[in-house]
């Protein structure tokens, strides 16, 4: 092996080691207490007059929790909200409102832990919310309100709605009916599930918690936004069945104590979309309803509808999601639960009329906190006993950052001496709500060493890679722009605004490449109509792919071209002629590999040919082969998106859309899947063969790039249907860049740019809530993580597969047309001497690239090496903002995500496709 | 594929760089010239951030002034079939030893009206061609034609009007300049100041800083006319003479 190869191996291999060393520093296991909490010894009974074990009356027994998906604050509170019953309680006094903070990741399933727990779930959880059926993310054996409520006696639980509460409470439910948000199109079955099962349950009296989720509010949003027209009518039918559960609280003498809860687990931002930690995602409304609440609303704002407090969002008062916890364990007499560090919401404690009760409650509360505190910070006393505080908690040090756990042992201290003394209720609080925040931003405690040691890991790697470059001079401008994006991509990744607008830098830098690409070529030889220069086209192509998805934080929701009235509607049948000119243009050029294939087999003409080509009979065979794994593939498109996307196909005639709902969407991903599989392993054969009998041992690559026509099927089978005439644009391109002469780095950059440009164009964006899930069930009837977890990652990443391959491709020259002229044949006296030298300069080129595809000139390697170099410079600039930007407001909403989009690149990307898909394509190619 | 001019009719002399004129108000002029076009930008500035469309219009008639006066005391005009240098040879040693006839006369035919016609040439045919590249760009195409419009028109004013001063309309010279391939000069560097401006322009539109000036085309036209400044002098200064390589 030469010793470049070596080096490049070993700076491949240090990527995956480095993003794994940052990640245990960065993502660090959170330790948690198992077991269900009990009530336990309080201290201080004497002077309060309160017996251990005999926590203060419970004023409910009996729980309604009404999840509605996304209900964001305003959808309940605000002037243009559809739940008019829900504000009349607001007034009347039987409801008491709040907006709940969620922290971000806001996606349901952590926000379902932090409910239920009353802990903050860490980032892992995102990762979780996809690996659905891993069995750590369960609830099971963690201390939540609802084992609490289990284990009381009669304990019985009944759940309806979104399956995560199956999955994170598998066999907790005596009844349970899951539905799964498989189709975001479905506002109304997902939530007549629910619905339907409402007057029966009302009726039965042997459950102490009834939980309910809607998932079509959420739905609306993600499809349409907030102010879609959907969106009232859907909160006017929630509204309904708050009323129809209150009236039976008001009335059934079963349910007297009952507690309503209705509340949101999320927000949504102004794109519907949720995830981030915008102010509309993080800000879901809190609504506890009963007829006892009256007796303590006496003085609290009933006014209702209202405007925000401050902010867009801020309805009434703001607590966390988390203080959800204890204060049902208050409200309904259990222990809370040991993770939990919420703060008893305060509003409540005027349900007990003995002061000591409410000290009682809080102090549970406190007592349980500070067992977690301790346990974080173990040198730290936290002991019952008095002691003289005055020094250590007066010194300066107190209020550096580096002594939080030793503030809240002062505060703590605080709440010992004033238990000690008289009793109030403010030290305790003050205590919790510390405890609270600093444990919520030490839910992540940084194992610095690991950061630094998995960055510098990340650094070498680029080191390595930068040495097996071939020489840097003389300086090309090529290489100045690849060197440029990288320095100023390593630069952005330091401002969260970038980070989060990342596809407005690859569309800048593509455009420039373009315009670049455009004067170098006008240096050659000048095209007098230079709108028609390949370099222009590229450009203008460019410009329509930027505009087809909307992507980004800064203008989401903004105007593009997939929402435009061009390609909706009754205009439908636009885009799906493009999306069935793509399929044609895939099929035709399959097909002429098919027919490549059919004819290798004719013994015939083998025999004195190397390479010869199809005859029109041949053609037609491949036609007839091919057409049914077009049509399939088509079909299974336009049954999913009739489904998944109803409003893309109202153009389309209905019996048509009758005929292909009536399909199997599985077994119509399987047969295309399958007949990929088979076409590959048919042309692969047929190559073969001819391979072998070749007597000069040179073929055209053309294996390769049937394999790609084959990828890019396989690709637009897992992108959404709006985004497939994109794949015709990406072809343009393709050819257009072909047609340009580049030169290796040249092509290594524009494979660079490209695959970041169609990785945004494609509607990604470095925020989870992009992450679009819809194809990634294609032919998975059961779940199946790795199945799933790799159809998520050809759906969301299908450009930058294409264009990995495209940028193989363009290296090798695969299947370009060969001339095979003789030099020693063409005439000398050739009078038009120009010809000539265009014939000859015709012939070098083509031996240059067919040396550079045998591997003598080692382009292979420099493109691997430089793509290699990019990737550990990304690594190693997110990782380094990661590590110096630890303690930013935005670390977990924007340079996390971004962490795990670059491991993504870095990992499945790299190794997967750059290395492993394009290896393969380029060892095939020199058959 | 589309047709390639011969470049070998006729055999070109090598393109050399514009020399300033040959007098010393030339040679002062040229450098207050870049200050007062910065300075009217910045007189302005607050104008074209609250509002572009008229700002920018209004602002573009002082800008042409100054242009014209620049471009009328400082640089050789065109020569018409010649270049611009051996017309500028021709003229230097005529200078001191004829009196000039009619001074005004020829100044106006000699310079003032070519100097309109540039303006003329590069608000009709190069602004439309920029209002396009912009658009290749990401300029937006439905909303804002008015603003990428008078953008494209100040980046004309600021690179081509000077540019066709100098150098006339012929293709094959044209073609130089976009392919660049002309020596380095300050009228040269301008414009590839101006134009490389205007792109950087772009970086601090996603920034969420929530200014106003970061609406469009505020940045962009900002870029260029600094751009137009920094590439002025950098061209008739430190890289004047230079040419640009690629391979």
């Amino acid at each position: 092996m030469a010793p470049q190869t070596l080096l490049l191996t070993l700076a491949n291999l240090l990527i995956p080691a480095a993003i794994l060393v940052f990640a245990t520093g960065f993502f660090p296991y959170k330790p948690f207490m198992p077991g269900l909490a009990e009530y336990e010894e309080l201290g201080w009974g004497e002077r309060m007059g309160w017996k251990e074990g005999s926590p203060p009356k419970a004023p409910f027994d009996r729980l309604v929790f009404m999840v509605v998906d996304a209900l964001r604050s305003d959808f309940v509170f605000g002037e243009e909200s559809g739940m008019k019953f829900v504000q009349s309680l607001i007034r009347d006094g039987s409801a008491l409102p709040f907006t709940a903070h969620a922290t971000s990741p806001t996606i349901t399933m952590p926000r379902v832990k932090a409910i239920t727990t009353g802990s903050i779930p860490s980032f892992l959880d995102v990762i979780l919310n996809f690996a659905e059926s891993d069995t750590t993310s369960t609830l099971a054996t963690q201390d939540t309100w609802l084992a609490q409520l289990k284990a009381k006696q009669n304990g019985k639980l009944v759940m309806h709605g979104d399956d995560t509460w199956l999955k994170l409470f598998p066999d907790f439910f005596e009844r349970a009916d899951g539905t799964s948000s498989f189709f975001v199109s479905d506002f109304t079955e997902v939530d007549n599930n629910v619905t339907r099962h409402v007057p029966g349950e009302l009726l039965e009296n042997d459950w102490n918690a009834w939980i309910m989720h809607y998932l079509g509010l959420d739905h609306i949003g993600h499809k349409a936004g907030p102010r879609s027209p959907n969106m009232i009518p859907k909160q006017i039918e929630m509204d309904e069945i708050v009323r129809t559960i209150y009236t039976a609280i008001e009335n059934e003498d079963h349910l007297e104590n009952t507690l309503f809860i209705l509340c949101g687990d999320h927000g949504m931002n102004d794109g519907g979309n949720h995830g981030g930690s915008a102010p509309g995602e993080t800000s879901p409304a809190l609504v506890f309803m009963s007829p006892k609440l009256k007796k303590i609303t006496d003085f609290t704002d009933r006014e209702s509808p209202t405007k925000p407090k401050s902010g867009e969002f801020e309805y009434y008062r703001m607590v966390e999601q988390s203080d959800i916890a204890p204060t049902l364990a208050g409200l309904l007499g259990f222990p809370v639960p040991r993770n939990n560090l919420g703060v008893f919401i305060e509003e409540f404690l005027s349900f007990w009329d003995e002061g000591s009760d409410r000290i009682q409650l809080l102090l549970r509360n406190a007592k349980q906190m500070k067992r977690i505190v301790e346990a974080t910070y173990p040198s730290l006393d936290f002991s019952n006993e008095g002691r003289d505080i005055t020094e250590e908690c007066s010194s300066p040090k107190v209020l550096h950052w580096t002594s939080d756990g030793q503030a809240l042992a002062c505060k703590w201290q605080g709440v010992v001496q004033i238990m000690s003394t008289f009793a109030t209720i403010h030290p305790t609080l003050r205590f919790m709500r510390a405890a609270q925040e600093t444990m919520s931003s030490t839910a992540s405690n940084y194992d610095i060493p690991r950061l630094v040691l998995g960055t510098s890991l990340a650094l070498l790697s680029v080191i390595l890679a930068y040495f097996t470059l071939p020489s840097l001079r003389p300086i090309m401008p090529q290489g100045l722009f690849f060197a440029g994006t990288l320095l100023l991509y390593s630069i952005n990744m330091f401002a969260s605004s970038y980070v989060e607008e990342e596809h407005n830098f690859w569309y800048w830098a593509t455009s420039a490449w373009f315009f670049y690409l455009f004067v170098s070529e006008s240096r050659k030889e000048w095209y007098s109509r230079f709108i028609s220069h390949p370099a222009i086209v590229l450009g203008i192509i460019h410009r329509v792919i930027r505009r087809w998805n909307q992507t980004g934080q800064k203008f989401a929701g903004a105007d593009d071209i997939v929402h435009s009235p061009l390609l909706r509607g009754s205009n439908s049948i636009i885009i799906w002629s493009l999306i069935g000119a793509t399929y044609m243009d895939i099929s035709l050029r399959l097909s002429r590999h098919v027919a490549r294939s059919i004819s290798s087999f004719d013994e015939e003409r083998s025999k004195d040919l190397d390479d010869f080509e199809s005859t029109d009979a041949n053609r037609f065979m491949g036609m007839l082969a091919v057409l049914p794994l077009g049509a399939t593939a088509f079909v299974f498109k336009l049954a999913f998106t009739a489904r998944d996307a109803p409003e893309l196909t109202k153009g389309i005639n209905e019996g048509i859309l009758e005929w292909v709902e009536g399909l199997s969407l599985v077994g119509g991903a399987r047969m295309v899947f399958a007949g990929l599989a088979l076409s590959a392993g048919w042309v692969a054969l047929a190559e073969w063969r001819r391979a072998r009998r070749r007597k000069t041992g040179e073929g055209n690559g053309d294996f390769a790039v049937a394999l790609f026509d084959l990828i890019s099927l396989f690709l637009v089978t897992q992108t959404k249907a709006q985004n497939i005439p994109l794949y015709l644009l990406f072809r343009l391109q393709f050819f257009f860049l072909s047609v340009l002469d580049l030169s290796p780095t040249a092509i290594t950059t524009t494979t660079l740019l490209l695959t970041q440009t169609t990785f945004f164009a494609l509607g990604n964006s470095n925020a989870i809530s992009s992450i679009d899930l819809s194809n990634s069930y294609n032919g998975v009837s059961d779940y199946n993580i790795l199945a799933v977890g790799f159809l998520v990652f050809i759906s969301n990443w299908a450009g930058p597969i294409y264009f990995t391959c495209a940028g193989v491709l363009l290296l090798g020259a695969h299947g370009r047309i060969q001339r095979h002229i003789d030099t020693a044949e063409l005439d000398q006296r050739d009078w038009v001497a120009k010809e000539r030298e265009h014939l000859e300069r015709l012939v070098t080129q083509e031996r240059a690239l067919k040396e550079r595809r045998k591997g003598g000139s080692g382009a292979w390697r420099a493109h691997v090496g430089l793509l290699t170099l990019w990737t550990g410079v990304s690594l190693t600039s997110v990782m380094a903002a990661c590590t110096l930007l630890r303690t930013h407001l935005f670390i977990w909403t924007v340079f996390s995500p971004k962490f795990l989009y670059a491991v993504a690149w870095g990992v499945a990307w790299h190794f997967g496709i750059v290395v492993g898909v394009g290896g393969a394509l380029w060892g095939v190619g020199k058959w | 594929m589309a047709t390639i001019i011969n470049p070998q009719a006729k055999p070109r002399p090598p393109a050399t760089p514009i020399d300033l004129l040959n007098n010393d108000t030339a040679r002062l002029y040229t450098h207050i010239h870049p200050m007062l076009v910065l300075s009217l930008y910045a007189y302005k500035f607050r104008s074209i951030v609250e509002d572009p469309v008229p700002a920018l219009t209004s602002t573009l008639i002082p800008l042409s002034i100054l242009q014209i006066v620049y471009v009328a005391i400082c640089l050789p005009p065109t020569g018409g079939s010649g270049s611009a240098a051996a017309q500028l040879e021709k003229r230097k040693p005529g200078e001191k030893k004829k009196p000039a006839p009619g001074k005004l006369e020829s100044g106006v035919n000699g310079k003032i009206i070519p100097a309109f016609l540039s303006l003329v040439l590069s608000v009709l045919a190069a602004t439309p061609l920029l209002t396009a590249t912009l658009v290749l760009f990401g300029a937006p195409v439905t909303t804002h034609h008015p603003h990428t419009f008078l953008c494209a028109a100040h980046i004309s004013l600021l690179a081509t009007l000077p540019l066709v001063y100098v150098h006339g309309v012929d293709g094959e010279t044209w073609r130089e300049i976009v392919a660049l391939l002309l020596p380095i000069d300050e009228v040269y560097g301008g414009m590839i100041g101006t134009v490389f401006g205007a792109w950087l322009g772009a970086v601090p539109i996603p920034l969420d800083w929530d200014r106003e000036w970061q609406k469009w085309p505020v940045t962009i036209v900002t870029g260029a006319y600094i751009g137009y400044a920094v590439g002025k002098l950098v061209g008739g200064t430190l890289l004047k003479g230079r040419k640009i390589m690629f391979e």
